[in-house]
């Protein structure tokens, strides 16, 4: 089987699968009229590449407010509750200990551990869900495939449909976004080797 | 912007008169209060003056520092919003107004001089461990006296207003003039106004408290307290600003920020207020835990009063006004804020703001009301004030008082031609206006 397989490689070295269409454009406005009209033709899994801030473009392309925030509040509640009982386990359940006449366990004397890790938890909760979001870490990228995705750093405005999305197709698709002003209209595929 | 004047003069008259029938009726009543509790002894209106008067003192604190906060970081997106600051800093002066007749008490008291703060009076009676004497016996205040005395007092209560004054005087003719001429220089010196105006303000309004709250116990001591009192004064600044921009906002035309305020800024100012929230209650639970973990006697007090009856040991009613500043004045406000959209939908916002208000008007009331009465025959020696109290009915009189001339002075400032509705020549103007998120 596995013999197979790398018969199958070496004999056709490389084997592509459809990303997504491109379709360059070359002013913020003409990118930002354009992903309205993508958004009102129902796409859904599409994106842009810009080279400066577009603002007010993830309103216009119906994104919505990140959930990174509620990683966020998780890590922050287990935080608190990892170190409250972290203090009642060690000091009221383990080892009973009386340290300057304070109770074994109260919510005041221990607060700043409840807190600190509170902070450590809730970061750890936004940095990780904003990996787990993005979906990070990521070697590379099917966009970067693009001969000309360079210039998206430079003075072009990209946008990508993906052939996940369902209303992608091979044909109206492409139309769809030279309609629109789109131009370079480019089918990016991703190598596999 | 030209028809501003004339636009708003007539109705705003209205509301004027009612504001100064308002404020004279507030004041003439809490004075009525204080001259009756002289005469009689009792402490009561003294105490509903301070807590009515620090009420609208502390939100004006706090506006003042944000404005040099805003100047100091050349901030882009706040001069829309500084503006309606620089008109609520017009009430300084008439704050310190109010603060006279307690001054004269304590200058020309005599017996009863030192009804407010007891160390005033050298006669005073007062606690040594459990036996009664007089404050000139009390060796907690001999080493305090240098600075505990009239004459130190009365100079640093009138440098404090100086500074106040002073300051909201300059920043506002600078905000001002750059409406008339448009020169960039204004904007420079406001910056080195509010680089000096900052450890200025920040100084006084610490001493501000120490002097008006800590010292009504003056055995007590903390030195977070002044941080305390400048986390509560931002918290109730950015809750009266929020009110003020979404009523304003509301008004399009002369006068109006409809189109001028945006949600981003909004949305900021809400931030603000959910930093503060946390930031308060940083401060608040820091100087609890730090007596809670000492554990000094002469410290340990101030808190037991504000939980116990300290003659039976039981639970009195400032414990439910403690708890109700833990949950009330931090949890629910933040944890409310915490939500986008409790931030930028108006109607959200504008009922957490109001709850703010009101629970920082019951932080005010949890810091300066509950004291300790002297009783000679009480198992401790003395008695806490009850949250129940004559103190509150003349502290809600001075409070509507003190907020009617206030608010008086502000219309005055917001509704004569002095200014534009924002600082229409300020360089970071167009960016303001164009703040989005």
């Amino acid at each position: 089987m596995a013999e197979n397989i790398n018969n199958l490689a070496m004999t056709t070295k490389t084997m592509d699968i459809k990303y997504g269409i491109s379709a360059t454009f070359s002013s913020a406005k003409d990118i930002f009229d354009a992903a309205g009209k993508i958004r009102e033709e129902g796409y859904k899994k599409w994106e842009c590449y810009t080279p400066i801030p577009v603002h007010g473009l993830d309103d216009q392309m119906g994104v919505g407010r990140s959930k990174v925030p509620c990683f966020t509040l998780l890590g922050g509640v287990t935080g608190f509750l990892t170190g409250m009982l972290l203090v009642w386990f060690m000091n009221a359940y383990d080892y009973p200990l009386i340290v300057g006449g304070k109770p074994y366990f109260s919510p005041i004397y221990p607060f700043p551990v409840f807190y600190e890790l509170t902070i450590l938890f809730a970061a750890f909760g936004t940095l990780f869900g904003m990996f787990f979001l993005n979906r990070l870490p990521q070697h590379n990228h099917a966009v970067f495939e693009h001969p000309n995705f360079g210039k998206t750093g430079d003075d072009k405005f990209m946008v990508v449909v993906e052939i996940e999305d369902p209303k992608f197709d091979d044909e109206d698709t492409p139309v769809f976004l030279k309609s629109l002003g789109g131009k370079s209209i480019t089918t990016i595929k991703e190598s596999i080797v | 912007m030209s028809t501003h004047t004339t636009d708003t003069t007539p109705q705003s008259f209205g509301i004027s008169t009612k504001l100064l029938v308002g404020a004279i009726l507030g004041i003439g009543g809490g004075l009525i209060g204080l001259a009756t509790g002289f005469q009689t002894g009792d402490n009561a209106p003294f105490l509903g003056w301070l807590w009515g008067c620090s009420f609208w003192l502390s939100i004006a604190i706090g506006m003042l520092m944000l404005i040099m906060i805003f100047r100091i970081f050349n901030s882009k997106w706040s001069p829309v919003v500084r503006r309606q600051l620089e008109h609520g800093i017009a009430a300084f002066p008439w704050i310190g107004v109010c603060f006279i007749p307690l001054l004269l008490v304590v200058w020309f008291g005599g017996d009863n001089s030192g009804i407010l703060w007891s160390w005033v009076n050298l006669d005073s009676p007062t606690m040594e461990a459990n036996a009664i004497i007089t404050v000139q016996d009390d060796v907690l205040h001999q080493k305090k006296a240098g600075y505990l005395n009239v004459y130190f007092f009365s100079i640093r209560l009138v440098c404090y207003f100086a500074v106040f004054c002073g300051l909201s005087y300059w920043l506002r003719k600078v905000s001002f003039a750059q409406d008339k001429d448009g020169n960039p220089n204004w904007t420079r010196l406001g910056s080195k106004i509010s680089a000096a105006g900052i450890p200025a303000a920040a100084l006084a309004l610490t001493f501000g408290a120490f002097d008006l709250f800590m010292s009504l116990e003056y055995q007590w001591f903390s030195t977070m307290y002044g941080v305390w009192f400048f986390a509560s004064g931002m918290r109730a600044a950015l809750a009266v600003t929020i009110i003020a921009c979404l009523y304003l906002k509301t008004k399009s035309g002369s006068g109006g920020l409809k189109g001028l305020y945006q949600q981003a800024h909004q949305y900021d100012l809400a931030c603000l207020s959910l930093a503060f929230t946390v930031f308060w209650a940083y401060i608040s639970f820091s100087q609890y835990f730090l007596i809670y973990s000492a554990n000094i006697p002469e410290e340990t007090f101030w808190y037991s009063i504000r939980e116990i009856n300290p003659n039976t040991g039981e639970i009195s009613g400032w414990f439910w006004v403690s708890m109700g500043l833990i949950f009330g004045h931090f949890f629910f406000p933040f944890l409310y804020l915490l939500f986008y959209r409790n931030k930028i939908v108006g109607g959200k916002l504008l009922f957490i703001v109001l709850w703010i208000l009101v629970f920082h008007a019951l932080d005010l009331y949890w810091n300066i009301i509950p004291g300790r009465e002297i009783v000679p025959g009480a198992f401790v020696g003395y008695e806490a004030r009850g949250v129940w109290g004559l103190h509150l009915p003349w502290g809600l009189v001075t409070l509507f008082g003190v907020g009617c001339l206030s608010a008086w002075a502000v219309l005055k400032s917001f509704t004569s031609d002095v200014a534009e509705v924002i600082p229409v020549r300020d360089p970071r103007i167009l960016e303001s206006i164009h703040h989005h998120e």
